[in-house]
């Protein structure tokens, strides 16, 4: 059976919810070699007007990402991955990934995605293009 | 004012230079670091990279120290991936950035400065595997 067949515009990605804590992005911080201190250091963070550490965007980025490779799976390839952040985000509280099929054209297809936070806040917004075998 | 205006035009001054190439090897502890850290147990990760995994093999944001005269903090507006070849563990890429553009905008709570970074990745055979572009930004 080929692919493209089971994917439609309009199809919604099976959601992905993490659960992020303080431990985690320490965890990230040292897994990525990004050792800014507003993700771990409350005092450090308050100090430059956050409401206390917020999560890394491109952790977002890699939760989207894990989103959209989940849903792929061996039928086919990542051409182009994209993410703006529109909000931040704190440890302690559910991260809900989510997407959409936006477009089909013959084997490329394009997805919508989205982080939300727990008050349906799109925090982080962004798009992938793949090619199905 | 004049500080901000020439912190700008200093940083618009680097607007296409390269910076210092990063050679680093994708090591299988690293990835396996990495997606432990992300909560990505997908066991595909045990051959190849997953879509983000890039920017932990070299700084992607060549170091602006006179960009931390504007502002109080930096935030990170987004990134873009583009990528052409898989990389897989046990390959040597070598990253080379620069910086892209650099525009400050009024923000609802005050100006904010822009710079845009560019990075291309190559692979031991001299393929380019990924291009990324990300915008951080001065607040």
């Amino acid at each position: 059976m080929s692919a493209r067949g089971s994917v439609e515009v309009g199809q919604e990605l099976p959601e992905l919810v993490k659960h992020p804590t303080t431990r985690q992005l320490v965890q990230y911080a040292g897994a990525q070699g990004d050792f800014y201190e507003i993700h771990y250091d409350q005092d450090y963070a308050r100090s430059v007007a956050l409401p206390g550490v917020i999560l890394h965007g491109l952790l977002k980025a890699a939760f989207l990402g894990q989103l959209v490779t989940d849903w792929l799976g061996d039928r086919g390839t990542l051409v182009t991955f994209e993410v703006s952040y529109r909000g931040v985000d704190a440890p302690g509280h559910p991260y809900r990934c989510r997407g959409r099929v936006s477009k089909v054209d013959g084997s490329d297809v394009e997805l919508e995605v989205w982080g939300e936070d727990e008050a349906g806040r799109r925090t982080t917004v962004g798009s992938a293009t793949l090619r199905l075998d | 004012m004049t500080t901000t205006a020439t912190v700008i035009d200093r940083l618009r001054a680097r607007i296409g230079v390269d910076g210092p190439a990063v050679t680093a090897p994708v090591e299988a502890g690293h990835v396996r670091r990495f997606v432990e850290a992300v909560g990505d147990p997908n066991p595909r990760w045990q051959k190849e990279t997953p879509p983000t995994f890039l920017v932990a093999l070299a700084n992607v944001s060549i170091h602006l120290a006179e960009a931390e005269e504007y502002g109080k903090g930096w935030l990170n507006g987004g990134n873009r991936f583009e990528y052409l070849v898989p990389v897989l563990i046990g390959d040597l890429i070598t990253a080379r950035g620069h910086v892209a553009d650099v525009y400050e905008k009024e923000g609802a709570s005050g100006n904010l400065l822009f710079i845009i970074f560019e990075t291309e990745y190559t692979n031991q055979r001299g393929d380019l595997v990924a291009r990324l572009r990300g915008t951080m930004i001065r607040r």
